[in-house]
């Protein structure tokens, strides 16, 4: 046996058609559960021989589905032009192809299935999207070393002085280090009581409702719910009207208190500090968290205000690199909650080297507003009347609903396409968009991955279109802006990405 | 040193994306749509039939589900012809285009050197008719991935290492 030789196409390990065989048979189980649960309930009404026959005709089928999958799973390293290839399936046949210099990492794996048959899986996983690109389910520890140490060697150099960097950068992030931006406690109490009424809000009424459900499971039948119809036959306008009052006045000062705290408690100590071109970010009361930010691997940066902050000179930074990292890292972004406008542009130049400027402005059509409208005005508020007039008169009641949901989502419309904009420079494209907290996402041209444009056949003589900006961070899009002038960026900045080799993490 | 110019690139001369003449997909790759709706539409059937024959409370039901597959199935073949017509492939020297949609057409680039990784898949019946698809990847989520159907194999072998070829050279 020659293990080191992956240039010829190979199979898995034999006993790997085992791990098939669990696999497919959990995959087959996942899809039959419905059928196996009236089985078990109908146990005793089917015919025992059909139900052994069934059973047993399953397994073999699963049984032979698994060794042709065995068979027919090949994975070789194509030396010449280094690539690592990897062909599967029965009917439907994939050829995966990886360039080895892509591979941002190779983890071995073992689930439980595969320690007791005694063999690992062997995940490649390249940079940006979250699913695994290759994956060999059974191979020996052995080889699958090997061929992860053959999958990276020409990253080798490149990764061991990433780490190298990276646990110097750790080991230097301690508190001794002199931080250029520290968070004071007044700032935070400012961003507790200015930010994230919505997300309080979702957490508060979560927490309520689980609270009354396990009360109402507790007392068995629905006692609250009962006590409060009695009484609520008791009550005359005003008496509710005050009621509903406190009970909104309450509920502010509830969400405004666990926004705080909660700011409190996840950001104390917010420090960032300067380290060969990235940033250190320490910050958390009861367990501190320490983040680096590189520049180079920066994607999206989000700087959000609303009106109050502006008035407190606070503003929140999101930022969202590339990491090759666990799924759930991928998705996260870092948040810097509460930086003066000084300090943002202080970071934004650490991040930039120069500060992003707004460039050209694109507006979106008035379309974009009346399509809004529709959607989620009209449309609800008709489906509500219709339901009223033909099926439940008595959803006349709420009848005052009907002016207070317009005015405020009209106006969350109306302010939401007033800010919705995208501004072109010749280094940054900025979009920016929101009602109350206004966000402008910034992204640099050599990062974009790829770009869609789509236009209706019917905007086609208006000439307005969409765009979406695929980054390994996530995607910008600005919706109904002028086609012709959005086709004009989308050659220029394919031009700059096709002419320049700029690394983009 | 002496080589380095920087003039002023004038935008309007840029290469245009959307004058790009894309190229259609394979003809029998209409015929490898249609087989699998037929199938779809078939599995469909058999478990409708099933319904029907084992619950004969619905039975006057029967005729409304039979115009309502009819017409699904009338539909379906509508929007997948329409959907055919209008999906098409380019590839320039630096980036690769593909155009789809049915009420909005959409155009998909990806430059050559954003390309993480390519894959070539062969479905049962595109097999029969010696064709297959080209699954181009990159670091931008499956939002900007093109998969591009109905190419024959060799045309398909040669696009990838087309890509290959691209990707190593950027290198």
């Amino acid at each position: 046996m020659n293990p080191s030789d992956f240039s010829q196409p190979q199979r898995q390990s034999p006993v790997g058609v085992l791990v098939m065989f669990f696999y497919t048979l959990q995959q087959y189980l996942r899809a039959l559960w419905p059928i196996l649960v009236i089985w078990v309930f109908k146990f005793d009404e089917i015919n025992k021989l059909y139900l052994a026959l069934g059973a047993i005709s399953l397994i073999v089928l699963i049984g032979v589905v698994s060794y042709l999958k065995y068979l027919n799973f090949t994975f070789f390293l194509d030396e010449e032009n280094e690539e690592f290839i990897i062909t599967e399936g029965i009917l439907n046949k994939t050829k995966t192809t990886i360039q080895l210099n892509k591979i941002q990492q190779v983890n071995i794996n073992q689930s439980l299935i595969q320690k007791f048959v005694g063999v690992y899986a062997l995940d490649v996983d390249t940079a940006g999207s979250s699913k695994k690109e290759g994956s060999i389910k059974a191979i020996s520890h052995n080889l699958a070393l090997e061929l992860k140490a053959r999958l990276l060697e020409n990253e080798r150099k490149i990764v061991s002085s990433e780490i190298e960097s990276e646990q110097s950068a750790v080991a230097e992030a301690s508190p001794e280090e002199h931080p250029f931006i520290k968070i004071s406690f007044l700032t935070l109490l400012k961003v507790g009581i200015t930010s994230n009424y919505l997300r309080s809000l979702g957490l508060l009424l979560l927490f309520v409702s689980t609270i009354y459900e396990n009360l109402s499971n507790f007392t068995e039948d629905d006692l609250l719910e009962n006590q409060n119809f009695d009484e609520y036959n008791y009550f005359d306008g005003t008496a509710i009207f005050k009621g509903i009052l406190i009970l909104v006045t309450f509920l502010f000062l509830i969400v405004l208190i666990i926004n705080l705290v909660r700011v409190v408690f996840k950001y104390f100590d917010y420090k960032i500090a300067k380290q060969k071109g990235s940033l250190l970010l320490s910050f958390g009361l009861l367990n501190t968290k320490s983040t680096i930010i590189k520049p180079e691997k920066v994607q999206i940066t989000t700087v959000t205000r609303n009106f109050f902050q502006k008035k407190m000179d606070i503003l929140e930074i999101k930022i969202k690199q590339a990491t090759s990292g666990e799924p759930e890292e991928k998705k996260s972004a870092i948040e810097i909650p509460g930086c003066s406008e000084s300090e943002r542009d202080q970071i934004l130049k650490l991040l930039f080297k120069s500060i992003p400027e707004k460039g050209a402005m694109l507006k979106p059509n008035f379309r974009k507003l009346v399509f809004s409208i529709f959607t989620t005005i009209v449309l609800p508020l008709s489906l509500y009347l219709a339901f009223a007039e033909w099926v439940e008169p008595e959803a006349f009641e709420f009848i005052y609903i009907v002016p207070a949901y317009a005015l405020f989502i009209g106006l969350i419309l109306y302010f939401s396409f007033r800010n919705y904009r995208l501004f072109v420079s010749d280094h940054f494209i900025i979009k920016q968009s929101g009602a109350w907290d206004i966000e402008n996402e910034i992204i640099e041209p050599g990062k974009i991955q790829a770009i869609t444009t789509s236009q209706l056949f019917w905007h086609k003589k208006a000439d307005i279109g969409s765009i979406i900006l695929h980054t390994a961070g996530g995607n910008v899009a600005f919706q109904l802006g002028d086609f012709t002038r959005i086709k004009k960026h989308v050659n220029l900045w394919l031009y700059e990405i096709e002419t320049s080799d700029s690394n983009w993490m | 040193m002496e080589n380095f110019t920087n003039t002023t690139i004038d935008t309007t001369q840029l290469p245009r994306f959307e004058e790009v003449q894309f190229s259609k997909l394979h003809p029998n790759h209409w015929k490898v749509i249609l087989i699998n709706t037929a199938i779809t539409f078939f599995v469909l059937a058999i478990v409708a039939g099933f319904l029907f024959y084992f619950n004969e409370e619905i039975e006057e039901a029967r005729w409304h589900a039979l115009i309502a597959f009819v017409v699904l199935l009338l539909v379906t073949i509508l929007f997948s012809r329409i959907g055919f017509k209008k999906r098409g492939f380019a590839f320039r020297e630096h980036d690769v285009l593909f155009q789809s949609g049915i009420i909005a057409t959409k155009t998909i680039v990806i430059p050559y050197n954003r390309v993480q990784h390519v894959a070539l898949h062969e479905g049962l019946a595109s097999r029969y008719f010696g064709l297959a698809k080209v699954e181009i990847f990159t670091a931008g989520g499956s939002s900007s991935d093109i998969e591009i159907p109905g190419i024959e194999k060799e045309q398909a072998e040669n696009i990838k290492q087309l890509l290959m070829g691209k990707i190593q050279k950027q290198l």
